[in-house]
């Protein structure tokens, strides 16, 4: 068959629509502000080889991973109709163990194999381990909380009692994990159904050529980008401040090689893998690096299988951009995969400066509270990450308190939070004179401080507090963010990653990072 | 009888649809943008004479057009201490993903007219900190020394504890400044949403204020209500301090009168689809038109109740063109009016209007009554250009482009359809707006939506539903308490000032005892969600929770505990309506056309009859392929449909059903069960 302009168009839309229809049934059923609040999920729909068709405007550093998670999700389970896996095991298909992902095989009349998979991936505010919230500094990944291998959650439509109960026995607050697996289940559902519908009304061998159709046009537009390229080699190197155990930079290394259509990203060079919990593994860095390419793209191309086609990548196994079981990884998806990108922008500044913004923030600035809410009686855990500076753009100076590059997700209400923990919030504002300045200044970042309201475990996973995020073209840096303790009236600087026991009454201050400027001068 | 008249101002003409005991009379000026209340005048000295004792009912875009072309007032914002930035912040997200160029959000105060207080209530309601009334006043003062027009008071937690803001309030009456005070404006938590809808009321109060007196001060003693976002008018006197209420009034009342023209027809579920030049308005009406408090205008959130409408930035003007990969791109550029589709004369892009001239489906004679006439050669050479880059036909490219917008189209209808759990199949089309009925008949047949009417009042279907809308009033109270906790009798409390409220008010605008209905109703989610489910008050709220909640995410949990969010009051003032001429399909008989011309189908050309709607009777009808076109817009027939024109002057089309309407089987229902099994193995999705 030729290419159909028109339909391709139809098609091309539809497949997306499913995928953010997926959204807005897990965002409205779930029951974590994590999910429901923040947005901290994504959704998207594959072929039969597991290869992206579509996804939602959902979390950049999911995106690029998930196809992993469907494809481990193939070669360990047999999925039947009806089926749904769940897995989160950062060496089999997840990135770290709060992040679980739910695939869902498409069966269509009688086949034997499944036409299609839908899959999505929600970020649980708690899985276990030794610290609630899950996102502790740990030295293993035994210690990060519940492994969850590709294991099937529900057979023939039905949850599979036992499996289910041996996930909620392993967390601090069942009941929500409960609420927000049944809501990841309606999501697949809902996928399927629409799937199932369009199938219907086209016949299968359209959706399914189309489903390949999308991806070649993806590629097409990637390769033309890619091309545009001048040919050559481009190295950057940047730094996290530490892995949390030790005050050694962390360097990741980057060389891009450009040749004609094809781009090789190859992190050979870069740090070996950490003890703390810094380690990505390589899904993380395909995502990071996809997603830098992507943002070359100019036009709003659909996000799909298509991307990797085009960009090969290179992560030495064993290094910090390439995790081996069974390093700890928590801060690998947030913070890794911010200085990832930092390092792949950085080389692809010196290709086309002109078209690649000055470093942003650089971290999710992670924190985790948990403990026992006097008022109920009731533990909780909760997870929420602060955005920051953005770094100014030729053209534009920086966007203030924004989440940047692999982060999407909205702040939860004050309002919210002083209602439903024994938290308060003294101040959220701009974070005025942190942003580089420059032609086109950076953004400025955040801060945020808590106050709370009894014996709470705190876990705060962040990065750019030494290192600054760089400017470009004669830019200026971005001011680094800091963490500050507040205990009876005298603060107490804290470092970029740490773990507390606080007291009722105590505060914390987390003060988010600018954007670093963009060109010489003043904006 | 005293005289009623609706008017609705638009971008090109003012329209006015008068009630008097002639019956029902429609007249058109042109409008007046410098000062909309001149054509409003015009009209109405032209249109009804004596109105001394009438009532107008007035649509007016003064409020919308404030926010979006940022001419609204000067606000200044008193916001609790270290909170300065959250309307700067929002949610902290980026609206781009993979756009390096993204832009910011735009806020209606600016940074320096932001005034930090400090003080603190909790989420309890309990105060941690008391207002210092020096502080106050030196941030009064501060704040005076910027001149600003209006002021916006949002402090934390005021939706449980007001006490802060009416101290605000009350230190700012001596000074005569407009003041919108958060929790007036919308009693509910998340202060983001919050503060952002109040800020909007500020922002656009005075200019309503100076619009509606220099209107009452033209029209006398006629009594002036003014149409609300939420389908219903209040009395001018109100609109003017919750201007805010007002915006998107023009395309509430065209669902309202949507509704209407579609009762007549004896048809009372619809989904109402208005296509102009620029965008495309999409709302289902299921007996009642469907509310939501969840919209935004200008990137700001506004969170009180306005009609559930589905805006998509396509419509007749839309550009097409082949992207770098080789797609056609229908939108999401737009020719606007101006330069308008290529065939107006001035484009150099090819739009879908062009598209549609391309295949013969508009009268380049006799568009807008013949007042306008259409070039075909402008547009056939962009498309012949465009063709060659797609290797396509023309023929093909224009049918292309109708079946880009067209898919566009559909998604914007299962969006307000099918994504909250309604099946198209149960409902007829109703469009409207300069596009809507070229397209109508090919989109419900995708859908497998059996009839299309166009109304016989497309043109001014806002106007009507302005003269036949009620007069409605929402009132609201955050509660966020588990509903286990809420007896009957406290429940009842918590209603009862809200009720009382109602009742005074509405009194004041004349509406008592018959002519009242006050509704109740009830915010509810599964403890620890965070998305809410309007459900009316009645003692089985809770069933009819999961009945909703099962149909909107296909899922839903008995056992589950929930939580009353908020309570919600509507009082419903009953206007006096026009009756409308009943459809009767008695008579039968075929229409003459008054010409024939080639159109294009599927790739193949037709002998095509194009009627006038003005002259065909009521029982006229005949088969597609036809064009009816009427001085406002054309209204396509495509081969396999027929129309019959009914008594009221509609165009009610419809398709030879292609397939028997399919069942849903078990195995979707299936599809959609979650049973969690484990904690309740009756869990089941109630459908």
């Amino acid at each position: 068959m030729k290419f159909d302009p028109v339909e391709f168009e139809v098609f091309k839309n539809l497949f997306v629509s499913i995928a953010e229809e997926m959204g807005v049934t897990l965002c409205r059923t779930a029951f974590s502000p994590n999910i429901k609040e923040r947005l901290d999920y994504s959704c998207a729909i594959y072929d039969r080889n597991g290869d992206t068709i579509a996804q939602g405007d959902h979390m950049p550093v999911h995106l690029g991973a998930m196809p992993l998670s469907v494809r481990a999700a193939i070669q360990k389970c047999a999925m039947a109709p009806g089926d749904v896996v769940a897995l989160n095991d950062p060496f089999e298909g997840g990135t770290h163990l709060p992040d679980i992902t739910l695939v869902a095989p498409v069966y269509l009349a009688r086949d034997r194999k499944p036409a299609f998979y839908v899959a999505n991936r929600a970020h649980h505010s708690d899985v276990g381990g030794m610290s609630p919230g899950s996102m502790p500094l740990a030295t293993e990944l035994f210690q990060e909380g519940l492994i969850i291998p590709p294991v099937a959650l529900v057979r023939r439509h039905q949850v599979v009692a036992d499996v289910l109960q041996l996930i909620l026995s392993n967390v601090r607050t069942p009941d929500e994990r409960e609420g927000d697996l049944t809501a990841q289940i309606a999501a697949n559902r809902v996928a399927e159904l629409r799937l199932r519908e369009v199938v219907t009304k086209y016949g299968r061998r359209k959706v399914e050529r189309y489903a390949t159709d999308v991806q070649d046009y993806t590629e097409r537009i990637v390769r033309k980008t890619v091309a545009e390229l001048p040919d050559g080699e481009y190295c950057y190197e940047d730094a996290l401040d530490d892995d949390g155990l030790s005050d050694r930079l962390v360097w990741i290394r980057v060389a891009i090689r450009i040749d004609g259509e094809r781009a090789e990203v190859d992190f050979t060079g870069s740090d070996p893998e950490t003890k703390g919990s810094v380690n990505a593994n390589y899904a993380i860095s395909l995502s990071a690096t996809l997603y830098a390419f992507r943002c070359l793209v100019s036009d709003d191309v659909p996000y799909n299988a298509g991307v990797g086609r085009v960009v090969r990548v290179i992560a030495p196994e064993g290094s910090i951009v390439s995790a081996r079981r069974p390093a700890a990884v928590a801060g690998g998806n947030v913070e890794t995969s911010q200085r990832i990108t930092d390092v792949v922008l950085g080389a692809l500044a010196r290709a086309v400066p002109g078209r690649v913004p000055a470093a942003s923030q650089g971290t999710m600035n992670n924190v985790t509270l948990g403990g026992t809410d006097p008022r109920s009686g009731r533990r909780f855990a909760y997870y929420e990450t602060i955005g920051g500076g953005m770094g100014g753009r030729n053209g534009a100076a920086g966007l203030s308190g924004v989440h940047t590059h692999m982060s999407n997700t909205r702040n939860t209400p004050v309002e919210a939070i002083e209602h439903y923990l024994p938290v308060r919030i003294l101040q959220y504002r701009l974070r005025n004179g942190s942003g580089g300045g420059g032609r086109y200044a950076g953004g400025d970042g955040i801060i945020r401080e808590y106050e709370v309201q009894c014996d709470t475990d705190v876990t705060i996973l962040s990065d750019r507090r030494r290192k600054p995020p760089y400017g470009a073209c004669d830019g200026q840096e971005g001011a680094p963010g800091r963490n500050v303790l507040i205990r009876s009236g005298r603060e107490e600087a804290l470092p970029s990653k740490v773990q507390l026991h606080l007291r009722a009454h105590d505060r914390l201050r987390i003060e988010t990072p600018g954007g670093g400027g963009y060109g010489q001068g003043e904006g | 009888m005293s005289v009623r008249i609706g008017v609705d101002t638009g971008g090109t003409f003012t329209d006015l649809v008068v009630l008097d005991e002639r019956g029902l009379t429609i007249h058109k000026v042109r409008s007046t943008p410098e000062d909309p209340s001149t054509a409003i005048v015009q009209g109405l000295s032209e249109a009804a004479g004596e109105i001394a004792n009438g009532e107008i009912v007035h649509g007016s875009t003064v409020a919308t057009n404030a926010v979006l072309e940022e001419r609204g007032a000067r606000v200044a914002l008193i916001t609790t201490a270290g909170f300065e930035d959250v309307l700067r912040i929002g949610r902290q997200t980026r609206r781009a993903l993979y756009d390096f160029m993204v832009t910011a959000r735009r806020t209606l105060v600016p940074p320096e007219l932001t005034f930090g207080l400090s003080e603190r209530v909790a989420a309890d309601g309990e105060v941690l900190e008391p207002i210092q009334p020096d502080q106050l006043d030196a941030v009064i003062a501060r704040l005076r020394a910027q001149n600003p027009e209006a002021v916006a008071v949002c402090l934390l937690h005021s939706y449980v504890n007001a006490s802060h803001e009416e101290a605000v309030a009350a230190r700012l009456s001596t000074w005569q400044v407009p003041v919108s005070c958060s929790h007036h404006v919308l009693p509910e938590y998340r202060e983001f949403e919050r503060w952002s809808t109040t800020v909007i009321n500020a922002y656009v109060t005075p200019l309503m204020a100076r619009y509606l007196a220099s209107l009452e001060a033209h029209i006398g003693t006629a009594r002036l209500r003014i149409m609300q976002s939420n389908g219903g008018s209040i009395a001018a006197a109100t609109a003017r301090s919750t201007a805010v209420r007002t915006i998107l009034s023009g395309p509430a009342a065209g669902v309202v009168g949507a509704r209407a023209v579609a009762e007549t027809a004896g048809v009372s579920r619809i989904i109402s689809f208005d296509m102009g030049g620029t965008s495309t308005d999409v709302s289902l009406i299921d007996q009642t038109v469907a509310v939501t408090t969840e919209s935004m205008i200008a990137d700001c959130p506004l969170r009180l109740p306005i009609i559930d409408i589905h805006t998509v930035g396509a419509g007749g003007g839309s550009i097409a063109c082949i992207d770098a990969g080789g797609a056609l791109r229908v939108g999401p550029r737009s020719a606007g009016a101006d330069p308008g589709p290529a065939c107006y004369g001035q484009g150099t892009e090819l739009t879908v209007t062009d598209a549609n001239l391309l295949l013969g489906r508009l009268d380049p004679t006799y568009f807008l009554g013949g007042r306008m006439v259409l070039d075909v050669e402008r547009p056939r050479r962009l498309a012949e250009d465009l063709a060659k880059r797609a290797a396509l036909t023309v023929r093909a490219l224009a049918q292309g482009i109708i079946r880009v917008a067209n898919a566009n189209m559909e998604r914007a209808i299962r969006v307000v359809s099918v994504r909250r759990g309604f099946d198209p199949r149960d409902f007829a089309l109703l469009a409207f707006g300069g596009a809507g009925g070229m397209h109508a008949c090919e989109i419900a047949a995708a859908l497998e939506m059996r009839t299309v009417i166009v109304p016989r009042y497309a043109g001014v279907l806002s106007a009507l539903g302005m003269l036949l809308a009620d007069v409605k009033k929402d009132y609201s109270r955050s509660v966020l308490r588990p509903a286990d906790t809420l007896c009957e009798g406290e429940l009842r409390e918590l209603f009862q000032p809200l009720m009382a409220q109602a009742e005074k008010e509405m009194a004041e605008e004349g509406f008592a005892d018959a002519s009242l209905v006050v509704e109740c109703a009830v915010d509810v989610r599964y403890i620890g969600q965070s998305y809410e489910i309007t459900v009316p008050l009645v003692s089985e709220y809770r069933d009819e929770f999961d009945r909703r909640h099962a149909r909107l995410y296909g899922y839903s949990n008995p056992r589950r505990p929930i939580e009353v969010v908020n309570a919600r009051v509507l009082a419903v003032g009953l206007a006096r309506k026009p009756e409308l001429p009943w459809t009767s399909y008695e008579v039968k008989r075929r229409a003459t056309a008054c010409r024939m011309r080639d159109s294009v189908f599927d790739g193949r050309s037709y002998q095509t009859a194009i009627y006038r709607h003005e002259d065909l009777v009521p029982g006229s009808g005949g088969d597609g392929p036809a064009l009816v076109a009427s001085e406002m817009a054309t209204t396509v027939i495509p081969p396999g449909f027929q129309f019959q024109v009914d008594e009221a002057g509609n165009v009610i089309a419809s398709g030879r059903t292609r397939r028997p309407r399919r069942v849903r089987k078990p195995e979707d229902l299936a599809a959609v069960q979650v049973s969690s099994a484990a904690r309740f193995s009756d869990g089941r999705a109630r459908l």
